[in-house]
């Protein structure tokens, strides 16, 4: 299509965000809720439990569940105040139909209608421009079942190679790191390992805002005498106090880890039986870590040499440790060599597979674990198989009862999806829990694309940003309003349970997706009758591969509180800890504990490259993005709760008083960022805590507030993970306040 | 001295206004020639609640704190310079926050609603009965017409009214309305005591339930009363008027010691106002570690000898002199820094001081919490 | 009796300002829709410390004593509650009074208002909203048993020193066990800024 339908401003006048606050019911002190509901946080892959109060089929409150295991009750904010996303005025609850002569620029229509206009169009363009011609853009905040059923609908249904998902732009680089070095992607233990460890290494994860409650295990760590790392361009909540800090540069993190090792070597700091037995590969590591002195280590990190040496003489003579990462070392182009680097440190020291040892990536993403494993990424089929593999494209195809030769080949990456409507050879697109123009890099681009479409279609319960250039956009459900599993950050599988109905004509998303299924006539695997029927299959789906979840039943997580994969039969209890020395899995078949043929892990070499846009004259400066605690990725929720949107209204640029000084920045004042994609004016928070060569901007607003305008599409060869943490950026005070300022409300 | 016998001079006060009243009450029924012998009873519940209440009132006034208002309210109403204004603004708060209730509206609309039924109720009753059991008001056949009536106050003849007009029927059934806008009041107050889980987690029985309870009883016993003579003929009518006295004499005798006291109290408000306004607009206290203004000086100091009189040793040794001049963020800050102090060299941290530059004000992390901050005094307390 | 087993205990240096306690607190039946508990940066341009105060709840709590009303009152388990409706002129002695900053004025309902540890949960035995959900530790709600085994570096202290006046109170702070204080000096603190590191001490010189 073209352009927006109505002007912005129009749009966001009739579809917000508009913020909600408690009333009513929600206000009253007296109201007895008919019942609770045990289920999980909406929001990040920590899957907190928590209980819905629900009154008249609307959640009018919360009540901490005690004793859920992982977080016993505690929630961040947004966790407390997630039940404002239900009863809101925002809400879609009939499907709309682009309509420029609307003042908000759709206008309602019949669910049918919608359906049938959306099984119209697909069926338009792939017999036009064949069945590739259609992409699939899906999420990780989807339960495991809506994800499993997603890539079904784009393999079996429209047939179509191009699904992918938006855990490309949160946990790749580690999966992909994890498969070279484990020969598995999950956390390798639950977070309880973290409690009785000597070192807890934190590279690039905010824990504090991204992972709240991870704070509880360190600092319970801390009581029981760990020493904490911390390693951030930003003195973070979770680093003020932490034992050493690190400031490092934004993308230096592979030449750190390099230059530790290097000097765990030197020291011979090493688990030399763990090495020679479990591992290959350490000669070439080492050999390539022997030029990463700490005075080349300090000059590329910019890590001073006494922190260099500090923190690896503590990771060194440790006798048990916890390694952790995030984004912070995950969103860039070397996003997988950073991630191989932190994992060398771990099997240099022998600390994996035994209580109290552990190594982990936080998960960001509600379902970031669960929903990278069944199928809706653009290589992959349910149970971590591969689709490029034969004999696993023959256990799909025999599950689906498909023939395996009409399976598509792999697609490609979420931003390549992109690339590829501009070269034409994707014409209609169909979006679930993704709003790509706050999320994407350069997104202007994005913005762009989306309208060079013939055809667009977004399924969300809000008009979230992208949505907006739909041509049908159809009225999905809210977590509450549908039961299904998730897998959160830890590898503990859990149940999110219905606690209301959708309202209005509103739809749970795995009807929507089988209603257009039968409209297009291909209804042949798309008539589950509910969540279960579709969890049922992917247990059988997922039989035999590496993420087994054969053995898990809803009834099964509700009476452990969650099960960790792999869980293979239905005695099996589970796995919390991966690795654990006589572990059997199906790869290695009891020749060792990690999952290659000989059971053993691998060491990758990982060299040190620059970030793919280095600072120069002209943008001397770096560009950081991340969350702050109050927001959940594009705000398309958080940015509708009144309560959260008062804690952190708007994004403001953080930098340090010396760069402050040197442009005449006062704290408040509007300062423009500028970078070759973009330019944007937010306020200034002139503070200590960052690296006087780095600015920070979260990321979770949308249009003249995004950040994500900026930012560089430049992304990891492997992983194709784009590089959001770091960009050459330059700073200049603005002459005046910028337009918007006085046009929209702080969230919009 | 006042301090030294605050019992006595609380007896005194309280013999007084006693005694007071009972002279009030013999000339005003001219030498209890108007006065019904039934009500006997009524009038000396009513003389033991006098004294009770002053008695009381007289014991609160001279604690340090509330002396210190006393004595404060009136100086600062009746500064010359500010008293045309105090004037003008104890019509207007009296209007708005003793007749409508206001600041009550503010509290919870259905705790208002409540309140005020129940308060418009009971001065309507009490506007009535008193002076009728006093003997200070009541009615007379006007001499040479069987159809009117005359009112007579303190003795004197007021105005003459027909016995069958609207007016009539409105005045002889006051106490009814009354009992109704009461028994309305008091089962809205009942129903959101008994729902509402906050109320019902600090409420007890003889502060909260028992005044509504003698209230609901009161007003029943007493419209049964109307309903026996009406209706049914004065069928148990004695009985129903002993209930009645019953429940109006405990009521009295209750009144000094539960929560009606705070009909007595709650004036103090209006002093309290005063002194803010004079507050407001002169010298501010400005706190000794961030330098922001945060109250009037003049309160801070009454404050310091009020907490003296108290027995509190907040003295600071140095440039500081008392902890009361350390505005409540800054006190805030001070305690958790005081424990980051206990930890240091356990981990990484290290404090940032400096004995020259004046550490900044804590900021409050979230300019608008929920419904934002309580008002313009919550902003000064909060530092945004 | 589970108010007699379980306490208050908080930890300042744990926090991380992310306010889930405030967002909470709004939650409690006492004061819906109004957060109690204060929560502060200290001084944001140097650190992101953060300073989550509650009612300490004082065995003699000075709010009550300076009330010209007589509207502060003590449970018999020790919790200071707010302000009693009735009673409460809205004079804001208690705010200015009150050695840890604690009460809040509520100037259009003329009513002081404070944090009253939840009382319409901890009177059933249920745990406080900031306390119950509170990601860092920093507020606790528990058995004195089930904090020393958690926190082998810590030990609770209830006693704090303002000038010549000691204040002993019913929620506890946690300081390093091999301090060992008797009491917290908060004026100790007159000159401290804040507390953090220092960017530039592990920065590496170009």
């Amino acid at each position: 299509m073209a352009q927006l339908p109505r002007s912005e401003l129009e749009m966001i006048a009739a579809y917000g965000p508009h913020v909600a606050h408690a009333q009513g019911q929600r206000l009253e002190a007296g109201v007895e809720p008919d019942r609770l509901v045990k289920t999980h946080c909406c929001f990040c892959g920590q899957q907190c439990g928590i209980q819905l109060k629900v009154k008249d089929n609307t959640v009018i409150g919360f009540e901490p569940w005690y004793d859920f295991p992982f977080n016993q009750g505690m929630l961040c904010p947004k966790g407390v105040k997630r039940y404002l996303q239900g009863a809101h005025p925002d809400r879609l609850l009939t499907a709309l139909e682009r309509d420029p002569a609307s003042s908000g620029g759709f206008r309602p229509i019949g669910y049918d209608a919608a359906i049938q206009r959306v099984a119209a169009e697909i069926g338009r363009i792939q017999a036009q421009y064949g069945n590739s011609a259609f992409g699939i853009l899906s999420g990780a905040s989807l339960t495991t079942e809506k994800t499993y059923l997603m890539g079904k609908f784009a393999r079996m249904c429209l047939k179509t190679p191009y699904i992918d998902y938006n855990g490309r732009l949160c946990m790749v680089s580690a999966g992909a790191a994890n498969k070279k070095s484990f020969g598995i992607d999950r956390a390798a233990n639950a977070w309880d390992d973290m409690l009785h460890t000597d070192v807890v290494w934190i590279s690039g994860a905010n824990v504090a805002e991204c992972a709240p409650i991870t704070t509880s295990y360190v600092w319970r760590a801390r009581e029981n005498g760990a020493k904490i790392i911390v390693v951030d361009p930003r003195i973070t909540p979770i680093a003020r106090t932490c034992d050493l800090y690190l400031p490092i540069k934004p993308g230096r993190d592979i030449a750190l880890f390099n230059g530790i090792l290097h000097l765990m070597i030197k020291h011979d700091w090493l688990d030399h039986e763990f090495i020679n037995n479990h591992t290959v590969g350490f000669e070439a590591v080492a050999e390539h870590v022997a030029d990463w002195t700490p005075k080349r280590t300090a000059e590329v990190t910019g890590i001073a040499e006494k922190g260099i040496q500090q923190a690896a003489e503590w990771w060194g003579t440790a006798k048990t440790s916890f390694m952790t990462h995030a984004r912070g070392i995950e969103h860039h182009t070397h996003g997988v060599q950073n991630v191989l680097g932190a994992i060398s440190l771990v099997l240099a020291s022998g600390r994996i597979g035994r209580p109290n040892c552990g190594y982990a990536t936080i998960t960001g993403q509600a379902n970031g674990q669960g929903g990278r494993e069944h199928g809706q990424k653009c290589d992959q089929l349910p149970g971590w198989r591969d689709l490029a593999n034969p004999e696993h494209r023959q256990h799909i195809a025999n599950i689906w009862d498909m023939p395996v030769e009409e399976m598509p080949q792999p697609g490609v990456d979420a931003y390549e999806i992109f690339r590829k409507i501009e070269t034409g050879e994707i014409k209609g697109l169909l979006s679930l829990c993704f709003n790509p123009k706050v999320s994407l890099p350069d997104s202007d681009y994005v913005s762009a694309m989306l309208d060079k479409l013939e055809f667009y279609t977004s399924i969300d319960f809000f008009l979230n940003d992208s949505a907006r250039h739909a041509d049908i956009v159809l009225p999905g459900s809210l977590q509450e309003e549908d039961e299904g599993t998730v897998t959160q950050a830890e590898g503990r599988v859990i149940k999110i349970n219905q606690a209301i109905e959708c309202p209005g004509e509103a739809r749970q998303d795995w009807r929507i997706i089988q209603d257009i299924a039968q409209a297009l006539g291909r209804s042949k695997g798309f008539t589950f009758d509910g969540p279960r029927a579709i969890f049922e299959e992917l247990r059988r789906a997922s039989k035999g591969g590496v993420a087994d979840y054969s053995g898990i039943s809803y009834e099964k997580i509700e009476a452990q509180n969650g099960v960790f994969w792999p869980c293979p039969s239905d005695d099996h209890p589970g796995t919390p800890r991966l690795f654990e020395p006589h572990s059997w899995n199906p790869v290695a078949k009891g020749a060792g504990p990690f999952y290659f043929s000989d059971g053993k892990a691998r060491f990758n070499v990982a060299p040190y490259t620059p970030p793919a846009e280095d600072v120069d004259a002209e943008y001397p400066l770096m560009l950081t993005t991340g969350r702050v605690i109050s927001h959940f990725l594009s705000g398309t929720q958080t940015r509708r709760i009144g309560p959260l949107v008062d804690q952190y209204p708007e994004p403001r640029i953080e930098l340090h008083p010396q760069l402050a000084m040197r442009l005449n920045i006062q704290d408040g004042d509007w300062v423009t960022a500028q970078t070759r994609r973009g330019e944007i004016t937010l306020r200034a928070q002139v503070v200590r805590t960052i690296r006087p060569d780095t600015i920070f901007v979260p990321y979770h607003w949308a249009g003249q507030k995004s950040i994500n305008r900026l930012t560089i599409a430049a992304q990891d060869p492997i992983s194709k993970i784009p590089e959001y943490k770091v960009c050459a950026v330059r700073l200049v005070k603005a002459t005046q306040a910028p337009a918007y300022a006085s046009q929209l409300e702080p969230q919009q | 001295m006042v301090k030294r016998h605050p019992v006595r001079k609380a007896v005194l006060w309280g013999c007084m206004t006693t005694i007071s009243l009972a002279i009030m009450i013999a000339v005003g029924s001219r030498d209890l020639a108007h006065f019904d012998a039934a009500l006997v009873a009524y009038t000396f519940a009513t003389l033991f609640a006098t004294f009770g209440i002053t008695y009381r009132y007289t014991m609160w006034l001279q604690r340090p704190p509330t002396a210190m208002y006393w004595k404060r309210g009136w100086q600062m109403f009746f500064k010359p310079q500010r008293l045309l204004t105090n004037i003008r603004n104890l019509f207007t708060r009296t209007s708005s926050d003793f007749a409508a209730n206001r600041f009550i509206w503010k509290r919870g609309k259905l705790r208002w609603l409540a309140h005020w039924f129940i308060m418009w109720g009971c001065i309507v009753a009490v506007a009535i009965t008193f002076p009728l059991v006093f003997g200070w008001l009541h009615f007379a056949s006007v001499p040479g017409s069987l159809d009117s009536y005359r009112a007579y106050l303190f003795g004197f003849a007021l105005f003459d009214f027909p016995v069958d007009s609207i007016f009539a029927f409105l005045m002889f059934h006051g106490l009814v309305w009354s009992s109704f806008a009461v028994i309305f009041g008091v089962m809205l107050a009942m129903w959101r005591r008994m729902r509402d889980h906050g109320a019902a987690s600090v409420q007890q029985f003889v502060e909260d339930i028992l005044p509504l309870i003698l209230l609901f009883a009161i007003s029943v016993t007493g419209v049964m009363l109307t309903a026996s003579y009406t209706w049914m003929r004065g069928y148990a009518f004695d009985f129903i008027a002993i209930l009645h006295a019953i429940t109006v004499i405990f009521t009295l005798l209750y009144m000094p010691f539960g929560k009606f006291f705070h009909i007595f109290q709650r004036p103090a408000q209006l002093g309290a106002t005063f002194y803010k306004d004079a507050g407001a607009t002169s010298e501010q206290a400005h706190c000794r570690r961030c330098g922001e203004a945060y109250s009037s000086r003049m309160h801070v100091e009454d404050l310091i000898s009020v907490q003296k009189q108290l027995g509190f040793r907040y003295e600071v040794a140095g440039e500081v002199e008392h902890y009361q001049w350390i505005c409540p963020p800054c006190r805030r800050a001070m305690f958790v820094l005081a424990q980051t102090k206990q930890w240091q060299g356990n981990f990484g941290d290290q404090m940032f001081s400096s004995m020259h530059e004046q550490p900044a004000a804590p900021r409050f992390g979230n300019p608008v919490i929920s419904e934002g901050p309580l008002g313009h005094e919550d902003q000064a307390n909060l530092h945004f | 009796m589970p108010e007699a087993q379980y306490e208050f205990f908080i930890d300042p240096s744990r926090c991380i300002g992310c306010q889930s306690c405030v967002q909470a607190c709004s939650e409690c039946d006492t004061h819906k829709g109004q957060a109690m508990i204060h929560l502060e940066f200290v001084n944001r341009h140097y650190s992101t410390q953060t300073a989550p105060v509650v009612c300490m709840h004082c065995d003699s709590p000075t709010c009550a004593e300076v009330c010209p009303a007589d509207a502060i009152k003590k449970t018999p388990d020790g919790v200071v509650q707010t302000a009693r409706k009735p009673r409460c002129i809205a004079c804001n002695n208690c705010v200015l009074a009150c050695p840890f900053g604690v009460p809040k004025m509520n100037s259009g309902a003329e009513l002081m208002m404070k944090c009253d540890m939840c009382y319409d949960r901890t009177s059933i035995g249920k745990a406080p909203m900031c306390a119950s959900v509170c990601p860092s530790g920093a507020l606790y709600y528990g058995t004195r048993e089930q904090i020393e085994a958690q926190r082998p570096r810590s030990m609770p202290v209830n006693q704090f020193q303002f000038g010549q006046q000691t204040i002993s109170t019913k929620v506890h702070m946690m300081v390093p066990r091999t301090a060992q204080p008797e009491h917290i000096d908060v004026l100790s603190a007159m000159h401290d800024h804040t507390s953090g590191h220092d960017i530039f001490l592990m920065m590496h010189d170009e």
